[in-house]
């Protein structure tokens, strides 16, 4: 219903052949809506297990050996995630661009993207020290507690596309 | 850092004007249910689309925005894209946006005399 009026290349993008495969190919949308979920299944609840770790829950569970296996997963389920993500993008190019809650959703990818980065170049490097029964240091614990919530807030931003 | 902090605000915003928020477009709480519109008029537009249908209807004195369901169900159901041309007649019962006054979200349409629940 939304014209394909906006930015020219959010135009191109919309009437794009994957576009319009998106919005008028009958089972082509609930696919990747599907495939889509399935992905930030494995993201989020393997990151959030990892989280809670974090916070403190299991601490029989060496951290390095959970990050090993767990974090693994939310790496790899970006190539179910991404390309999904995009064919829908582009099915409604100029109406998400300028939709509040897509916009945010991309705000808080990019910060739930940086914690993990800083928390990667920081407390992880010393995991040796606190990998079982001791409580993780204070900065590894926020960036749990902050992933936890910022990974929530994209899944509510997601949920709340088709209500703006 | 300012935009970040624009959106958070956006967000809190948004969570609390929630799902039956004025520009809602999807679900059905964005449409008053309280006044069941009948319009007969003529397609100028369809589009048979992801995540939902519509149709442009003219009606005398208004050409309405109709929004119909999602292209799978209409398919389901037996109201296929070749029924939605433009220059045919068509009915739709359904209920008015509750802010843009253009658009009515449909509960059915007739065509052909033969009548398709969207709901």
């Amino acid at each position: 219903m939304h014209p394909a009026t906006g930015p020219a290349w959010l135009v191109w993008l919309e009437t794009s052949g994957l576009g319009v495969a998106m919005r008028q190919w009958l089972w082509l949308y609930p696919i990747v809506e599907i495939v889509h979920i399935v992905g930030f299944v494995i993201l989020v609840g393997s990151a959030f297990m990892f989280d809670l770790r974090l916070l403190g829950l299991g601490r029989g569970l060496p951290v390095s050996a959970m990050a090993d296996h767990l974090l693994r997963w939310s790496r790899w389920s970006l190539v179910l995630v991404v390309p999904t993500g995009g064919a829908m993008f582009i099915a409604h190019a100029t109406e998400m661009a300028e939709n509040p809650a897509f916009q945010l959703k991309v705000a808080l990818i990019v910060t739930a993207l940086l914690n993990a980065a800083v928390f990667h170049r920081f407390p992880f490097r010393a995991v040796g020290d606190w990998d079982t029964e001791i409580a993780a240091p204070l900065p590894a614990r926020l960036a749990g507690g902050l992933s936890l919530l910022l990974w929530t807030g994209v899944i509510a931003c997601g949920r709340l596309l088709a209500y703006f | 850092m300012t935009r970040l902090v624009r959106h958070f605000v956006v967000a809190g915003a948004l969570l609390v004007v929630g799902a039956g928020g004025a520009a809602a477009h999807h679900g059905w709480s964005g449409y008053d249910s309280g006044k069941e519109m009948n319009l007969t008029g003529t397609i100028k537009e369809a589009g048979y689309e992801h995540p939902h249908g519509f149709i442009r209807l003219e009606t005398p004195g208004k050409t309405w925005n109709v929004v119909l369901a999602p292209p799978s169900r209409m398919e389901n159901r037996g109201l296929p894209r070749e029924q939605l041309k433009p220059g045919t007649k068509a009915t739709v019962v359904g209920y008015p946006n509750r802010t843009d006054p253009e658009e009515l979200r449909a509960e059915r349409i007739t065509i052909a005399g033969k009548t398709t629940e969207l709901r």
